[in-house]
């Protein structure tokens, strides 16, 4: 176990220093920084005395180096746009971000699991059958339509919800949240439903074929016999046992809902750390864009390791790397 | 699926298979089908059947711009039966060839998608060991990238280096290389976990000590019996690489507006959503719904019907 | 830990409370990158802080220059210009205000690290006479110095000092980045660059507040249907800009105003003047048909620039015959015909020149620089297919869009051109001069067009002082540019913001929001 979590470690270690190399690879291609830091009435000179005080004249090698050798002692570099250190910007606008993809993490667990729950126990009613193909056209949109959709109705026409923004936030210090204000929590409203519905219809889809599965198994089958009554049957047993595939996936999931919110951000001009990168690449700002790759790499590579671990610690099949094939 | 004159015996053995049966008992599957199969066709003979060229500049004319559905344009006095956009072309016709891009966009993404997942898939779970390690931990710096940054990476990757003059032409290659990039993980770990159970299941063990080459016993044992999963995820992708192509327009990085996808036909359209012409976003997006509905319902119904436990 | 998180939850402090009548919310597409008056010569930037900062002299509603810090100001002979500072006037931070605060700014500005030395290229040295008048010395005659240093803010010296930002950083930032203090009627509140800038009244402002706000919120919004829903529903009183094609829906509705205008900037079409080849595709690498004035006037005639005002810019703009438009200085209002659309005329000049048959080519465009602009790409694509000369479209973001012009990579592009003194001298300097590294010229003419007689003309437009010979000259050089089809300038941009019905505002053409002609009722 000790061996395998350390190989397991390294491994993560190497996949970050990958995903440095290939963001950085990648902004040389995004556009000029240069160019958006300058008014009209720059000259070559100016441009040129600009990128060396950048360092953006040396090698490509050398610049990927001073970033890396920043970045391991957590020190992004200046913001490009904002002319402020990057690791502040970010721990600004992540509680935005991270409320967001939690308030929509919850919704679509809850939603997720109730309603695979039900889907699967009444699996031919009509009642299920109809939630199984609504919950269809909510991935068959684009986010950023749905986005729209939601503000047109619930902001433009009803005018109940506000239609961007975070209402007002609450300073605890090193944290400002929108969840002990009123227009905080109405703010939060549509962007949740918008970011968790994607998660929600997969989470639901996953826990509906893993129960139907699991009902299907003989010691349910044999609990029935046993007389006990279907809720316990339901309850007790399956879902139980539905549990353990779905929560390792669902926590997968969490981890994306975290880079998808760039779009639902973008929609609700949610001021989160996806909205921060969608302005950064507008603006080529390359520090920002290669901190936030790098966070997010941090928080996947991170899940991902949790999971794989998980698994090795429940399921003895995977330990054939280990200790060869077994029958 | 209607009758034919060939061989009796096989085409009844089919209707009667399992597989029918089930298709001819599922009211939703009937309907996502024929609603998939119609717009695919409808996307191939899009020639045939629009009643516009929009992808020819030359046949356009601005004053046609925003015309209603179904009344005579104020300026030219032509009609068109679902209005026009804002340059003037028709948006039947624009639909027609934009779900042609969406759909080729998807298909051959999805394609691209399985190939290389179910190979590496297979190699990772048969192979093990170092190969294994390495695809997967090259499939976690795959998931790390969220498929959009993907896309925008490889889209700025490939302006950087195609040659001047056929960048244009590059826009739609991107778009598949960097969708089907993104999805290939899927495919990849599904047919690899897969591969891990069946791997050590009796009968490979058998082919492997009569000293099968694993290549073989990989193609003849395993391929079948992941082929389920697969066709599955592979649906599902279908619908998600369509929806992909629209978000990757929405962030500016889609087909280009002169040959637009349904996605850059809605992305166009979201413009028009408070002036009033509601017919340029809502005719795309309808038909946008109902094609990834359609094929999600399918896969949906196949997963049912594909999944031996749930029988 | 139980004392300091009730000490924490004493010091919580609601942020942006119950907005009270007096609270005027404003939105807009870009976020001031700083609040640095001198590091970045861009409109979002220099717009913000023209509420924040004041200049020497300021631009009233008109755009006609009026005394702001320096009360009046007189030529020395064709030395330069003298300006008699406002006296009694302090800064927000309560220091007073004095000709070695003018100095200092300029010292500042014009620095290397400045972005707005330009402004100063003409300046040969500044002089304090006394505590309240400064001498400006030109190397040539300028009688257009005092407009074209109406965005030149002054900052506190002694503030600059104390907080180490004596030059504006670019790169790394400094405190002015983040913080302001200058005179105007406004000072700054709260700066959370990205999400919100609060602004206040500076209750010792030296003028005659017209407004009544008490508080300013200003919020960027990106995607424009946000801002549009904002706007409708009431979350914010004021938006810029409103896409054009929801102009007229919004005016309809309830609650809400829709102000337009016409902008300083003239949208045009920019074609390669030097370049040997074609460079996109089937036709790349053959002869550059543009070298042929003939087939640029065919490109003036082919497109409809009535259609595109009708229908992309909803009637909002107006058509454009030269680089400025009609409310520049120095406009030429004998030139204002543009080339008639007539498909004719296209094809037969594009016979004379050899290309009946028409040819194909790249056409590069940003798509979201100007309104609109790739739809108006698209519409100039489809024009021009009708007299043969048939266009690959490619639309990129701005932020890639200028790397390109810069590398030549086009066969013909489009361009929009505001003039940041509002003089027609401007676009001549930057646009048609023949590009020149050292004298600073051209430096956006990418298409590399060269005129022996505009080189000529343009040191003698800058030094005129009669107001008549030199607007001769600068008919003469329009005439030029007219011939020789320099450009095609298609139409002026417009403006069009967006307010509550409750608000009562001014829209200056520059597309400047002044907080302090803004009423809430």
């Amino acid at each position: 176990m000790l061996a395998f979590t350390i190989r397991r470690t390294f491994q993560s270690v190497v996949v970050l220093l990958v995903v440095g190399l290939v963001a950085f690879s990648m902004f040389r291609f995004v556009g000029d920084p240069v160019d958006n830091m300058l008014g009209q009435e720059r000259t070559g000179a100016d441009i040129e005395r600009l990128r060396t005080q950048l360092g953006l004249d040396q090698p490509f090698p050398v610049q990927y180096f001073k970033f890396l050798r920043g970045a391991v002692q957590g020190n992004f570099g200046v913001s490009y746009r904002q002319g402020r250190a990057v690791s502040g910007i970010i721990a600004e606008r992540l509680p935005a971000t991270l409320e967001l993809a939690a308030v929509s993490a919850i919704l679509a667990v809850v939603f997720g699991f109730g309603l695979g729950v039900f889907t699967a126990i009444r699996r031919d009613g009509w009642a299920a059958n109809t939630i199984m193909t609504l919950s269809l056209v909510g991935v068959s949109l684009p986010t950023f339509l749905i986005g729209i959709l939601l503000i047109y109705l619930f902001s433009v026409e009803l005018n109940w919800l506000p239609s961007f923004g975070r209402g007002d936030v609450v300073d605890l210090g090193w944290w400002r949240t929108g969840l002990l204000t009123e227009s905080g929590l109405k703010a939060l409203i549509l962007p949740a439903i918008t970011l968790g519905l994607y998660q929600m219809t997969l989470i639901m889809r996953l826990v509906r074929s893993e129960m139907l599965e699991v009902l299907r198994q003989d010691y349910i089958r044999f609990a029935r016999a046993r007389g006990l009554k279907e809720r316990v049957v339901h309850f007790r047993h399956a879902l139980k046992n539905t549990l353990i595939p779905v929560i390792t996936v669902t926590g997968l999931q969490l981890g994306s809902i975290i880079a998808f919110a760039i779009i639902t951000e973008t929609v609700f001009q949610w001021p989160g750390v996806g909205l921060l990168f969608i302005n950064s690449i507008q603006f080529v700002d390359i520090p920002i864009m290669a901190a936030y790759l790098m966070l997010i790499s941090v928080m996947f590579v991170g899940i991902n390791l949790v999971v794989d671990l998980l698994y090795f610690a429940i399921d003895p099949r995977l330990h054939v790397g280990s200790s060869g094939v077994k029958g | 699926m209607t009758q034919a004159p060939v061989p009796q015996s096989a085409i009844t053995r089919a209707w009667e298979s399992d597989f029918m049966w089930s298709f001819r008992h599922s009211p939703v599957a009937i309907v996502s089908f024929v609603v998939a199969a119609t717009l695919i066709f409808a996307a191939i003979f899009a020639p045939l059947i629009a009643p516009h060229t929009p992808f020819e500049p030359g046949t356009l004319n601005l004053m046609n711009g925003f015309s209603k559905p179904m009344e005579a344009n104020e300026f030219t006095g032509e009609t068109f039966v679902l209005g026009t956009d804002d340059q003037g072309r028709d948006v039947i016709s624009t639909i027609l060839y934009g779900m042609r891009i969406s759909l080729f966009v998807g298909f051959a993404a999805v394609t691209f998608a399985m190939v290389l997942g179910v190979t590496l898939g297979l190699v990772a779970g048969y192979a093990g060991g170092w190969t294994g390690t390495i695809i997967m931990r090259i499939a976690d710096v795959q998931l790390t990238f969220p498929g959009i940054l993907v896309a925008m990476l490889i889209f700025g990757i490939a302006k950087g280096i195609t040659p001047i003059h056929l960048r244009d032409q590059m826009a739609i290659w991107v778009l598949i290389l960097a969708i089907g990039l993104s999805e290939w993980v899927q495919f990849a770990r599904v047919v690899r976990g897969a591969t891990l159970v069946e791997r050590n299941k009796e009968y490979v063990q058998a082919a492997r000590l009569n000293g099968r080459r694993p290549l073989g016993i990989m193609l003849r044992h395993i391929l079948p019996n992941v082929l389920g999963p697969v066709l599955v995820i592979a649906t599902i992708s279908l619908a998600l690489a369509i929806i992909a192509e629209a978000t990757l327009s929405f962030l500016g990085v889609g087909a280009p507006p002169t040959q637009p996808s349904l996605g850059t036909l809605i992305r166009i359209g979201q413009g028009f959503l408070f002036s009033g012409e509601w017919w340029i976003i809502l005719f795309p997006s309808i038909t946008l719904l109902a094609l990834a509905l359609s094929v999600n319902l399918l896969g949906d119904w196949l997963r049912d019907v594909l999944n031996p436990k749930l029988r | 830990m139980l004392k300091s998180l009730l000490n924490g939850a004493l010091a919580l402090t609601l942020l942006g409370t119950a907005a009270s009548a007096e609270t005027f919310r404003w939105a807009s597409k870009t976020d001031p990158q700083t609040m640095d008056p001198h590091a970045v010569n861009s409109a979002p930037v220099l717009g913000f802080l023209n509420n924040v900062y004041e200049g020497l002299v300021r631009r009233g509603k008109t755009m006609a220059i009026e005394g702001a810090l320096a009360e009046r100001w007189e030529a020395i002979g064709g030395d330069g210009w003298r300006f008699f500072l406002r006296k009694g006037v302090t800064f927000q931070d309560g220091a007073a205000f004095t000709a070695e605060d003018v100095l200092f700014s300029y010292q500042r500005a014009s620095s290397e690290a400045a972005d707005t030395a330009s402004w100063f290229a003409p300046v040969s040295e500044v002089k304090i006479v006394d505590e309240f008048t400064i001498d400006f010395l030109t190397k040539a005659p300028n009688p257009i110095f005092p407009d074209s240093i109406a965005n030149f803010m002054i900052m506190d010296k002694g503030w600059a000092e104390a907080n180490s930002a004596v030059l504006p950083s670019k790169d790394e930032g400094n405190y002015a980045t983040l913080n302001a203090n200058g005179t105007g009627a406004f000072k700054l509140v709260e700066r959370q660059p990205g999400l919100k800038t609060v602004l206040e009244p500076f209750e010792n402002w030296w003028g005659k507040p017209e407004h009544n706000i008490t508080r300013a919120e200003f919020t960027p919004i990106q995607n424009p249907a946000t801002a549009v829903a904002a706007l409708i529903s009431g979350d914010v009183d004021m938006i810029n800009p409103v896409p054009i094609q929801d102009a007229e829906r919004l005016q309809q509705r309830g609650g809400v105003t829709v102000i337009q205008g016409i902008e300083a900037r003239v949208i045009m079409l920019g074609m390669p003047h030097k370049a040997e080849m074609l460079k996109y595709t089937a036709d790349a690498g053959k002869p550059n048909p543009f070298l042929d004035v003939r087939v640029r006037q065919a490109v003036a005639h082919a497109v409809n620039v009535e259609a595109i005002l009708a229908k992309t810019m909803r009637g909002a703009a107006a058509p454009a015959s030269q680089l400025v438009s009609p409310a520049m200085r120095g406009y030429s209002p004998s030139l204002e015909a543009r080339p008639a659309y007539d498909l004719a005329k296209a094809k037969s000049l594009l016979a004379d020149a050899g290309y009946a048959d028409g040819f194909t080519f790249g056409l590069k465009c940003p798509n979201d620089r100007y309104l609109n602009d790739e739809a108006v790409c698209q519409a100039v694509v489809s024009m021009l297919a009708q007299i043969g000369l048939k266009a690959e479209l490619d639309a990129m973001p701005v932020r890639n869009y200028w790397t390109e012009l810069r590398a030549d990579n086009y066969d013909m592009y489009l361009l929009g051109w505001s003039p940041g003194t509002f003089d027609a001298e401007h676009p001549i300097r930057f646009l048609a001069a023949t590009p020149n590294k050292e004298k600073k010229l051209g430096s956006w003419n990418f298409g590399d067009f060269s005129n022996g007689r505009i080189d000529e003309l343009l040191p003698m437009i800058q030094s005129e002082i009669d107001d008549g010979k030199r607007q001769e000259m600068l008919n003469e050089s329009a005439k030029i540019l007219q011939d020789e089809v320099a450009y095609v300038p298609l139409y002026v941009q417009p403006l069009v913001w967006g307010t509550g019905k409750n608000i009562a505002l001014t829209q200056r053409p520059d597309n400047f929001l002044i907080l302090r002609w803004v009423t809430v009722n």
